[in-house]
């Protein structure tokens, strides 16, 4: 499939990116390892005219201890197998992404700030045209909750989930410069939908940070999906925690994605938990107080009510796992 | 500014020079300009793996991939894996394992193969079945598939 023309472009440092990213504002995009955005592109979906190739960047590149690079290939994480018994959760999340043929191109940035999804969406543009355009793409409705304001498309990446359980914070840089924040707050849960992080437009997310006081917390990833060896997440639940040999749990850390439109972090339900010991009946309760709280809408492949059922069954496996993990 | 018009790269282990706007995909330039049509156009989406390619040894899908970004690369495709009279072991045990049926796939995961067993010269079942999971066959139900990957892992040790 031919794409429509666009010119390319291929900084080699971080300021030369931020530098072009200003040039281009607004009609460009970021090319990471391209298995998200140009099936997109091929849909005409969202098309921009110029592509900045991220690749080149060295600073983006690999990862060392306690520091992912934006562009560090989820491939070369997975085999990393220290990385999985350091962080168990991220180690599990970043081998169910996709297949081994999307992880060897996708990168750690990429699965953060993947396009979100939905079935109104991720379509031809004849079906789109079809049926008539979204306000995600070309349109101004949605057509999973009638409306005109939000929009409702699921946010689909792995990593998110298992990094916040990991408290992980993001660096970027743009024209004012570096910051860095807690994962949780590159999400903006307030936003339209469409707007579904805080980044100053041009800004790019350089690495991800693992801070060593989360380092050797046990924890577990699970993943819903239909076809094991290839989908999206259409739910994905990580915990975290160290438990102790008498059985209680400190710095216990829940979060879901792939369910609604940003992942999220459910630190107002496992904070009171500190220090209790996690019958099957608390994981249970557990389970069904955050399926309570998420609400998944009818844009993926799976029905909401179902997905909503299994955040309970995969909270208390997610728990239990992790729990009899570090019972060893 | 990115500079247009010529892309130089190794293919199967010879120069080449093309011409390539910026918004050629790999899959493209192999087929449609270099007439390398080993490599299959399946989904186009990154979903199958038919479109496998190896750029500096990695497998990689070439439907996902912009060609300028192969510039100063080395790709491999399945003309280049063995000469027809000098099949590669991968290519010799999905012959004798009839891990071929209609053949469209076939490219793709000879090619992941091979990455494979560069990588790891004795994989189990289950790193087998891993490293194939992104390449589709509507054929073979797979096991033929898997016992020609043993096969041709047994024959290179």
């Amino acid at each position: 499939m031919h794409l429509d023309p666009f010119e390319l472009h291929r900084p080699t440092s971080v300021d030369e990116t931020v530098r072009l990213a200003g040039e281009l504002a607004g009609r460009f995009d970021y090319l990471a390892g391209g298995t998200d955005l140009l099936p997109n592109y091929k849909m005409h979906i969202n098309l921009r005219p110029h592509l900045v190739a991220l690749e080149d960047v060295g600073e983006l590149a690999g990862h060392s201890e306690g520091r992912l690079g934006a562009m560090c290939r989820l491939a070369d994480l997975e085999r990393d197998r220290d990385l999985a018994a350091t962080w168990p959760a991220l180690g599990e999340a970043v081998a169910e992404v996709a297949t081994p043929l999307v992880r060897a191109s996708g990168t750690v940035g990429g699965n953060l700030l993947v396009e979100t999804r939905c079935f109104f969406f991720n379509q031809s543009y004849f079906w789109r045209a079809s049926l008539g355009f979204c306000l995600k793409a070309d349109g101004d409705r949605c057509h999973v909750v009638p409306q005109k304001e939000t929009c409702y498309a699921t946010f689909s990446g792995d990593l998110a989930p298992a990094l916040l359980v990991a408290d992980a914070e993001v660096e970027v840089a743009g024209a004012g410069g570096r910051r860095r924040m807690p994962l949780g707050e590159l999400y903006d849960l307030a936003g339209d939908g469409i707007r579904r992080v805080r980044l100053a437009p041009g800004e790019l997310l350089v690495a991800v940070h693992l801070p060593a006081a989360a380092r050797g917390r046990q924890g577990r990833y699970l993943k819903l999906r239909v076809r094991p060896a290839y989908d999206f997440p259409e739910l994905g639940v990580a915990v975290a925690g160290r438990w102790q040999p008498d059985g209680r749990v400190r710095e216990l850390r829940l979060a879901v994605g792939g369910a609604e439109p940003h992942p999220r972090r459910f630190d107002e339900l496992t904070a009171p938990l500190d220090g209790e010991r996690l019958d099957d009946a608390r994981r249970r309760e557990l389970g069904e107080e955050v399926a309570r709280r998420v609400r998944p809408v009818h844009n993926t492949f799976l029905l909401p009510d179902y997905r909503r059922k299994m955040i309970a069954v995969y909270v208390r496996r997610a728990l239990a796992d992790a729990e009899a993990r570090a019972a060893g | 500014m990115a500079e247009s018009g010529t892309l130089r790269f190794a293919l199967n282990g010879q120069p080449v020079t093309a011409r390539c706007p910026d918004e050629r995909i790999l899959l493209d330039l192999l087929r449609e300009d270099l007439r390398l049509t080993g490599t299959k156009r399946g989904c186009d989406l990154g979903t199958c793996g038919c479109c496998t390619v190896l750029v500096d040894g990695r497998p990689t899908l070439s439907c996902l991939t912009l060609a300028r970004l192969a510039a100063g690369r080395s790709v491999t495709t399945i003309e280049g894996v063995g000469p027809p009279q000098r099949l590669s072991a991968v290519q010799r045990a999905f012959v004798e394992h009839g891990a071929t049926q209609c053949g469209f796939c076939t490219p793709g995961f000879v090619l992941t193969a091979t990455a494979l067993l560069r990588e790891n010269r004795a994989p189990s079942r289950e790193e087998i079945e891993r490293a194939i999971s992104g390449n589709l066959c509507r054929c073979t139900g797979y096991l033929a598939i898997v016992r020609a990957i043993e096969a041709a892992a047994r024959a290179e040790a």
